[in-house]
């Protein structure tokens, strides 16, 4: 009898101390690779312990493209890092990821639409992402973006997206020659052209509705509030003015709607995906939709024979519009703090600000035209540049000029959806915006709203 | 002859300690959250009283919708996954061809991933694309193309709908464990005295298969009470605002924007309504229950 209490005894020490091995296995070769790393080991020694990381990256679906994916097969073929892209649907992307961040689980690198108001209240990068001023890249990225993903001087993101790229109309040149259609320089134009393309049995434009963010992107026209009122932007930032009651901001949802309505959208935009948008305008069922430049060699790659130069753009005709909106800086990559794997995150990094992968994304991505690094090339088309051309004056969005107002992109989304509905009305939307600013602000204490 | 014949209460000490580490002290820190103004934005944490309980109960605010499409949801799929699960559970203990095969894809849909199950549904009820309609337009029913899943009026029906055909073969199994449960000598003695099949499915069916069905009930309930992700995958609480959001994915959402006090107050309200719903309907289904 005592000798099995001494054997079960035994058994239990021994399974404890196999647990406690376990646990410790993965700190271990860590440890190891780090003192290898300070004593300057051989690149042999370095490659072998890369071969067993995989670096997580965690994206909304649209902001990783085909390209990217080629690329990062390279990057493991070069560096022996694997990555495991986790590519969320974009009506679900935000709350997961601040869920994540909010939790302490967020995978390596992370991506999150950008400005200098909404990585400090949103995505509070000085307490969950990585400061990444000392990178070999850091200094190749473009001045103004640069701003937008900066806090007390120290980057902490790295651009992905063309931000010479505008959110505009883009419309199918062959069908307006064939309506004898002409750009819209006003709003009772633009009507104009969607009756007659009606009239000829089109659908006007192609709205996706169910992906919430995609219809939100209209709101880019809020720049005619700016036109109207320059200091706006800075009036909203410190309390002093609100969305509601604003002349501009009416007209525009109003008209929004009034597209809705009238049934320029067809009959099917709650339900129509992003994703599907270049199908939809090689069909030629539809004739215009909101996109960035870029979108004639995305219908090209679904089908051959349509031809790149064939999309047009214009300016979005709201509030009578005739003015770029730009963002400087758009959707950008994040090396989540709480990484084990920050080293291999940033190889990833400096791997996609080479020089090689810059020429390859610009070369094989229709709507990068102009990644925002100095030492990424440039590569317009004719139809792109006479785009550019047509509207000299650029102004800020929203997004990026005014706090509070890109954080809830998605709540905006989905009270536009009640807007359509007939839930909500203009004034309604414009008052949710004003009311869930002032939370943002009274929660993170902001002294304009306290 | 046993001196004693229950186990120290010491052995349950083990279990009882994790279970309240995990479970119960969580849950009492989270209502206590529920009375702070936690969230994202700051790492301070100051008590402001009923105030999170004053929004959640707002009626500015949609989280009293939120609270009832969740008690809708409930109600309708746990009465309807019950009846129909009976009705076919019934077919499934008669003598019928390839017996095995029909309860397999009656059960097959709940084997499914909900989020595949969500997303093949959301292809098939497409308005323009989806299968449904463009079968009701090729045999000439286009009245009955509708847009399921994005007009205020239809969506959450087409959830609920959605919900119960993944999950009816679930509940028709155990119903059949509790059908074949009841001894065959009930069966020859009520025929015997002349019972007919309704008569025999009243009497002996029912009345035996109340603790199951009680079991079902309660199942459902809880089920209903916390249903994410087929709402989730289908209609992430659209089509415009909260048409078909409930308690959880309302909850997910106020985590995601970092408004954790708000999202801890509105899961407190939810456990409050969770436990009077549960004692209640437990208290109901097993007082009269026939005990063999």
């Amino acid at each position: 009898m005592k000798s099995k209490r001494v054997l079960a005894m035994i058994l239990g020490a021994a399974m404890t101390v196999a647990t406690l091995a376990g646990c410790g296995s993965s700190a271990a070769p860590a440890a190891s690779s780090t003192s290898e790393t300070k004593e300057a080991a051989s690149s042999d020694e370095a490659s072998a312990s890369d071969e067993d990381v995989t670096i997580t990256f965690m994206a909304s679906q649209d902001w990783v493209q085909d390209a990217e994916l080629e690329l990062g097969e390279k990057f493991t073929e070069e560096t022996g890092i694997k990555v495991d892209y986790q590519i969320i649907p974009s009506d679900q992307y935000e709350n997961l990821l601040l869920t994540k961040l909010n939790t302490g689980e967020c995978a390596d690198i992370f991506c999150g639409q950008s400005s200098v108001f909404s990585i400090v209240s949103q995505f509070d990068v000085e307490k969950n992402a990585l400061d990444l001023s000392g990178e070999s890249w850091a200094g190749n990225v473009d001045e103004a973006a640069a701003y937008e993903l900066s806090v007390d001087g120290k980057l902490y993101g790295q651009p992905i997206q063309d931000v010479s790229a505008c959110w505009a109309v883009a419309y199918n040149r062959a069908i307006f020659d064939e309506l004898g259609l002409s750009i819209p320089t006003n709003y009772a134009e633009f009507t104009a052209v969607c009756d007659a393309i009606l009239a000829a049995g089109k659908t006007p434009i192609y709205e996706c509705v169910s992906d919430t963010w995609h219809h939100t992107c209209w709101l880019e026209g809020a720049i005619a509030a700016t036109k109207a009122d320059a200091s706006l932007p800075g009036k909203l930032n410190n309390n002093e003015a609100t969305f509601a009651g604003n002349a501009q901001l009416t007209t525009l949802l109003t008209q929004l709607k009034e597209m809705a309505d009238k049934g320029y959208w067809g009959d099917n935009y709650m339900s129509n995906a992003y994703s599907d948008t270049a199908t939809s305008m090689a069909s030629g069922e539809y004739v215009m939709t909101l996109y960035n430049q870029g979108l004639g060699t995305e219908i090209n790659a679904v089908d051959p024979s349509f031809d790149i130069d064939n999309i047009g753009y214009f300016a979005i005709p709201f509030c009578d519009n005739q003015n770029l909106n730009v963002n400087p800086c758009g959707p950008s990559r994040f090396i989540y703090s709480g990484s084990k794997n920050a080293d291999a995150a940033k190889k990833y990094l400096e791997f996609m600000a080479s020089d090689e992968s810059l020429a390859y994304m610009t070369e094989n991505v229709g709507k990068f035209n102009q990644l925002p690094y100095k030492n990424a090339p440039s590569a317009y088309s004719d139809v792109v540049q006479d785009f550019y051309d047509r509207y000299p004056e650029k102004i800020a969005v929203f997004q990026a000029s005014v706090k509070y107002f890109n954080p809830q992109w998605m709540e905006m989304g989905t009270n536009l959806s009640a807007m359509f509905l007939g839930e909500m009305t203009p004034d309604e939307v414009l008052q949710d915006i004003d009311k869930l600013r002032a939370e943002q602000a009274e929660a993170a204490s902001d002294a304009a709203w306290n | 002859m046993q001196k004693k014949n229950t186990y120290p209460i010491y052995f349950a000490l083990g279990a009882l300690i994790i279970y309240t580490v995990l479970f119960v002290l969580p849950s009492i820190i989270g209502i206590g959250y529920s009375f702070t103004d936690w969230s994202s934005y700051s790492d301070e944490l100051h008590f402001v009283g009923l105030k999170n309980f004053k929004t959640v109960l707002s009626a500015d605010e949609n989280y009293m919708k939120i609270i009832g499409n969740t008690l809708k949801f409930t109600l309708i799929t746990t009465i309807l996954k019950n009846l129909i699960g009976l009705i076919l559970a019934v077919v499934m203990t008669k003598s019928i061809k390839f017996l095995n095969a029909h309860r397999g894809i009656m059960f097959m849909p709940n084997v499914l991933s909900t989020l595949i199950v969500g997303m093949i549904f959301k292809s098939i009820l497409d308005p323009v694309h989806g299968l449904l309609n463009n079968m009701f337009r090729s045999v000439g029913l286009d009245m009955l193309a509708k847009k399921w899943l994005v007009s205020s009026e239809l969506a959450f029906g087409s959830v609920m709908a959605v919900d119960i055909w993944r999950g009816v073969g679930y509940i028709m199994t155990i119903l059949i464990a509790g059908i074949l449960s009841i001894s065959s000598d009930y069966y020859e003695a009520s025929a015997i005295d002349g019972a007919n099949g309704w008569q025999k499915f009243r009497y002996v069916t029912l009345p035996l298969l109340l603790p199951t069905i009680a079991t079902t009930t309660v199942l459902n309930v809880i089920y209903g009470l916390k249903v994410f992700d087929m709402v989730y995958a289908l209609t992430n609480g659209g089509p415009g605002k909260a048409t078909t959001e409930v308690l959880y994915t309302a909850v997910f959402k106020r985590f995601g924007t970092g408004q954790y006090a708000v999202g801890t107050a509105l899961s407190s309200v939810m456990f409050v309504i969770m436990l009077i719903i549960g004692g209640y309907m437990i208290h109901i289904m097993t007082k009269d229950e026939v005990v063999e």
